[in-house]
Order: structure tokens, then C-alpha cells, then sequence
């Protein structure tokens, strides 16, 4: 074999390798070597965010603008995002039509006290399920999975009878009791929650505590609820969110006194508008989606400042205990 | 002999001591269970099998034995049909359900600038999900996606699925901004349970040579099995007590029917609640089989 075609086939062979090279440099600047290192990459997990972060926000960008039109603009077929004047009547419709005030201080009320008592006594539970000796533990366990299942339409009856003969129907205490005594809203997810986490504990903290003679009581004051904090602040804030958007029992249990927000919402388009009473089945009505939508924002809006105050600790949180394993 | 007893006797006092401790953590459950919980179900459980008429000052049973659950079956017309497009529509929504949010939740944990604003954003239907406030804002209309009537999807649709399904598939796809609104909690379960994978497994496979996407299939996968379960129950569940399910409405309508009346609706709701056990039975076994032959395997 002469020496020129040699030269040429090697020549021909390190363009090749060059090559290949520099297109493996390229695809490590697209792809990247991680995941998420790469432009490309970088690229489609934005487009993705950003599509499905508009459909979240979109319901709530309806509610805002939707807030601010007048009538005619509700009419007006050609405006759709941008009211052509910002008008505070529907704002001041709602407060009027929710009773605001008195509304916000129930709710506020029912959320607050039932979701710190749900905090104490699911973490007890979960602690004594967790770590405790209790006779028939995993018979108990499947029971508090079993009222998770329950759906609430089942079982409302009995319970509006057993409420009515204690006397609790339309104050606040409907919802405090059963809160007290563990069977809160979503009680047994968060039973199950404090236990996940008490497990993943060490267990010889507990050892040294009790070998330096505390009781269990103070162990658990004093070394277990505290070392919970993250948990216990998601418990909080979940129960408390659930608390606040609750409808279906207080339909039942809270439609003559201490009425939460929730049901004056639905009643809102009666009290607007007395002579359509009867057919407010999905009916939209545009002279009232206005007021509407403005007294949705103000349910939103008090649990949206608070989880914008408490996000991070709140992320962390999750992320921390782990809610399962 | 007594010294042997009295050794006993002490062994049982410590057990009952601790037991004690243990019930004294426990006895607030127990209580609210027993009122709360117990006596509620048994007493619906009692009147499903009865017809139950109002009267003042209380409740008049007629005994009616299991009629009640046949009369569901053979003369309602519309709960048999009504509770099996619901749960069609469910074995559709639940894997779609859960694998957005894997998606989702994968996404989020990458790194990448702004990580932190868009995981707020996606905590906001945790808030807002539960609530009145959404069913009004979907009554009004603010929920839709255009692209449904925009590309004619139907006709498609129809001629790919099918007949019977396409109605469903359909249905599912109207409602799939809900769908996206109902998958915040899973998005956070996924979220945790991706924290409780090491990251030096990662390290170590791409040191071995392998792409991302093979990472994905053989650790990320596999490795958050369990939550993957955990949130097809919890998805299923809260299908389950969604608030514009159409069983549950018709459970509803029937409560206050003076012909059918509260027994029949309880008779209905235990066999809609008989149908959801099974369901999670299956999903339960499904995935425990599976995560116990990892376990053999490694």
C-alpha cells in the first residue's frame, strides 16, 4: 500500500474523531450531563412549568379581573382580560352580601382552634401508635385507616342526630369536639403522618431520656413534640387550609348559626338576587359574577397572605419529614 | 413456687403500666372514635337495612332485611349506571392523576434558576382545591381549555377508542384543568418522597456511565414505588369524596326522597363504599407484591 492513500485514510480517520468530538461537546451543551444540566433541557422543563403554571393560575387571574368589571364590561363580549374601568362596587357588595366581619371571625375561629387541637392530640396518637405499648396496636392502626375511608355522606345523619343530642349544632364546638378528640377533618391522615415521622426517630434519645428517669409524658412534652416542629407545622397548615375551605359539613351542621364562609358564598346569589331563588343551579348570572368572584378572592385571600408568610418553612417541612416511607 | 408468681405478678404489673401510659396517649382517639365513628357507621349500617321514615320526635324503622341493596340493582335506574361511568372515569383520572404529578414533581426537583418561585406556584391548589371557591370559579366557566372544541378532538377520539369509551375519554379531557387542580398534594408527597433517595446512588451510576434517562427508569422508578402507591390511594380516595361526583349527588337526592328515604341512601352508599374498598384492595396487593419482590431481588 503506497503512503499517500495511508496518509489520507489516517487523516480521514482523525476528521472522524474531531468530529465526533466536537458533536459530544455540543450534545453536552445541549443534554448536559445531568438532567436538568442541558439548554435543551433547561428549555423544555420551563416550557412545561410555565403551560401548566398558567392553567394554575389562570382561575385566579379570572377572579381578579373578573372582579373589577362593571356589568356592561361583563357584557361586553370584546373585553376579556382587562376591565375598561376599575370599579370597587362588587368588592363592596361582597363584604355586605358575605357578611364579611362576622363570617371571617367564624371561620378564622373554627380553623384556628380546631387545627391546633388536631396537631396535639393526632401527634399523641401517632406518637402512642408510633412508639407506646398499646393493647391491639395494629387492630387500632387499621381502624384509624378505616376512617379515613369513610366518606363523610355516610355517616352524616347519625352523626347531625348524635350532634343535636349533645347540643353542639350550630356553634362553633361542632367541629372543636370531634377535633379534640382526634376524629377532626382528615384526622387519621395525620395520625398516620406523626407516626411516619415518630418512627424515623431514633429510638435512643427516648432511651437516654428515660435512663436519666423522665416519664413519658415529659419525654414526649419535652423532647418529641419539640423535635416534630417541621411536622407539626405541615399538620397545622394543612388542617388548618381544610378547615377553612370545609362546605360540605358545615352545610349540614353550621347552616343556622355561626355560618362560615364557605356557605354564605353559597348563598351569596340568594341574598343578591331574592327573586331567582330556587334556580341558582349553574346558572351564570353576569350581573352577579362580579360580586362573585370578588367574594371568592376574599375567602382566598387570608389562607394565600398566610402561605406566603409560612411558604418556605412549610416546603422544607415536607420535604423534611417525609411524609412516608 | 410464690416467689416464682410474685416474679409474675411484677412482669404483669410493668406490662400493665405500660399499656396504661400507652392508653393514656391513646384514650382521646379511642373516645372520639367510639362516638364519632363507631356508633355513626353501625347505626347506618342498621338503617340500610331498614326503611326509615321521619316522624316528629324521631326515626320509625320498617325492617326491610337486605332489599334495600337489591332494590340499588334491579329498580334504581340510574345509581348502577351512574356508579360505573364514575368508576370508568376514575381508573382513567387516577393514573393520569398520578403521573402528571410524577412529572411534575420530577421537574421541580430539578435544579434550575427560579426553582423557587415556580414551587410555590405549585403548592396553590393545595390551597384552593378543596374548596367552594373552586367549584364556583369551574361553574363560571374559568377552568376551560378551549383546545377541545378548537381541534375537534371528538370525532378522533371516537374513531381511536371507540364507541362506549370515547364518551368517557371525552369527559376526562373536559375536565383535565381539574384534573391538573387536584394533583397538588401528590406533587408534594412525590416531592418528599424524592428527598429520601441519596443522591451519591446518582453520582455513582453516572460515574458507571449511565444517561439520565437511564437513571430515571432503574433508581428514580423503582425507588419511589411506595409513594407511587401511596398516591394512587390517596387519589382514589379523594376522587372518592370529590365534591361534584355524581354518585355521591344522587346519594344525596335520595336521602331526602320520601319513597326512598335515609335507609336506601345509606344501602347505596355501602355498596358505593364496598366497590372503593375492593378497588384499593387490588391497588394495595398490586403494589405490595411488587415492592416485595424488589425486596427479594436485591
Amino acid at each position: 500500500m503506497s503512503d499517500p492513500v495511508r496518509i489520507r485514510g489516517l487523516q480521514q480517520r482523525i476528521k472522524s474523531v474531531m468530529w465526533s468530538r466536537n458533536s459530544q461537546r455540543f450534545k453536552m451543551v445541549m443534554l448536559g450531563r445531568n438532567l436538568s444540566d442541558g439548554l435543551i433541557a433547561k428549555l423544555i422543563i420551563y416550557m412545561l412549568l410555565s403551560i401548566v403554571a398558567y392553567l394554575y393560575l389562570q382561575p385566579l387571574l379570572h377572579m381578579i379581573s373578573t372582579m373589577f368589571m362593571t356589568v356592561s364590561d361583563l357584557l361586553d363580549p370584546a373585553v376579556k382580560w382587562i376591565p375598561r374601568e376599575i370599579t370597587w362596587e362588587n368588592m363592596t357588595k361582597a363584604i355586605e352580601g358575605l357578611q364579611y366581619p362576622q363570617a371571617l371571625f367564624n371561620t378564622a375561629t373554627i380553623a384556628l382552634t380546631c387545627s391546633i387541637a388536631q396537631v396535639l392530640v393526632c401527634s399523641m396518637t401517632g406518637y402512642a401508635l408510633a412508639r407506646l405499648a398499646v393493647p391491639f396496636k395494629g387492630f387500632i392502626t387499621a381502624m384509624v385507616l378505616l376512617t379515613f375511608l369513610i366518606p363523610p355522606q355516610v355517616v352524616i345523619i347519625p352523626l347531625y342526630v348524635i350532634f343535636s343530642k349533645l347540643g353542639l349544632l350550630n356553634t362553633m364546638f361542632v367541629f372543636l369536639v370531634p377535633a379534640i378528640f382526634g376524629q377532626g377533618l382528615k384526622g387519621a391522615l395525620f395520625i398516620l403522618i406523626f407516626r411516619q415521622f415518630f418512627r424515623a426517630q431514633p429510638p435512643s434519645l427516648e432511651e437516654a431520656a428515660k435512663l436519666d428517669g423522665a416519664s413519658v409524658i415529659r419525654l414526649y412534652v419535652r423532647i418529641m413534640l419539640p423535635l416534630a416542629r417541621s411536622a407539626c407545622l405541615v399538620v397545622f397548615l394543612f388542617s388548618f387550609i381544610w378547615y377553612w375551605n370545609m362546605y360540605y359539613e358545615p352545610s349540614m351542621f353550621l347552616a343556622k348559626g355561626f355560618t362560615p364562609l364557605s356557605i354564605r358564598l353559597d348563598n351569596l346569589e340568594n341574598v343578591l338576587n331574592p327573586s331567582l331563588l330556587g334556580n341558582k343551579n349553574n346558572i351564570t348570572n353576569p350581573v352577579t359574577e362580579g360580586t362573585k368572584m370578588a367574594a371568592a378572592f376574599l375567602i382566598i385571600f387570608p389562607p394565600m397572605l398566610i402561605f406566603m408568610f409560612l411558604q418556605r418553612w412549610f416546603i422544607t417541612g415536607i420535604e423534611r419529614t417525609g411524609i412516608v416511607e | 413456687m410464690s416467689k416464682l408468681t410474685a416474679h409474675r405478678k411484677e412482669a404483669l404489673r410493668y406490662h400493665m403500666k405500660q399499656y396504661g401510659t400507652g392508653m393514656m396517649f391513646m384514650l382521646p382517639w379511642i373516645i372520639g372514635f367510639l362516638i364519632f365513628v363507631a356508633i355513626p357507621v353501625g347505626w347506618s349500617i342498621f338503617m340500610s337495612l331498614h326503611k326509615v321514615a321521619v316522624v316528629p320526635g324521631g326515626f320509625q324503622y320498617t325492617w326491610l332485611g337486605f332489599q334495600n341493596y337489591k332494590d340499588a340493582f334491579l329498580k334504581d335506574s340510574i345509581f348502577p349506571i351512574e356508579m360505573i361511568t364514575y368508576f370508568q372515569e376514575m381508573l382513567l383520572m387516577v393514573p393520569i392523576i398520578v403521573i402528571f404529578a410524577l412529572l411534575i414533581a420530577l421537574l421541580l426537583n430539578q435544579q434550575f434558576p427560579g426553582r423557587f418561585l415556580f414551587r410555590a406556584l405549585f403548592f396553590l391548589p393545595v390551597i384552593f382545591a378543596t374548596g367552594q371557591v373552586l367549584s364556583e370559579l369551574f361553574t363560571q366557566g374559568a377552568g376551560d381549555i378551549p383546545f377541545l372544541e378548537q381541534y375537534n378532538l371528538e370525532p378522533l377520539v371516537r374513531q381511536y377508542v371507540g364507541g362506549e369509551l370515547a364518551l368517557t375519554v371525552m369527559e376526562v379531557l373536559g375536565r383535565i384543568v381539574l384534573i391538573l387542580w387536584y394533583s397538588g398534594v401528590q406533587i408534594l408527597i412525590f416531592i418528599a418522597g424524592f428527598q429520601t433517595i441519596s443522591p451519591s446512588i446518582y453520582e455513582a451510576v453516572r460515574i458507571d456511565g449511565a444517561s439520565p434517562w437511564d437513571s430515571f427508569w432503574k433508581i428514580t422508578l423503582p425507588s419511589s414505588l411506595p409513594f407511587i402507591s401511596l398516591n394512587m390511594l390517596y387519589t382514589i380516595i379523594d376522587l372518592f369524596t370529590f365534591p361534584m361526583n355524581p354518585v355521591l349527588a344522587h346519594i344525596r337526592e335520595n336521602m331526602f326522597k320520601v319513597n326512598t328515604g335515609y335507609g336506601y341512601a345509606s344501602a347505596l352508599a355501602w355498596i358505593y363504599f364496598a366497590f372503593i374498598f375492593v378497588l384499593i384492595g387490588i391497588v394495595l396487593a398490586l403494589f405490595n407484591r411488587s415492592l416485595r419482590q424488589r425486596g427479594r431481588r436485591s
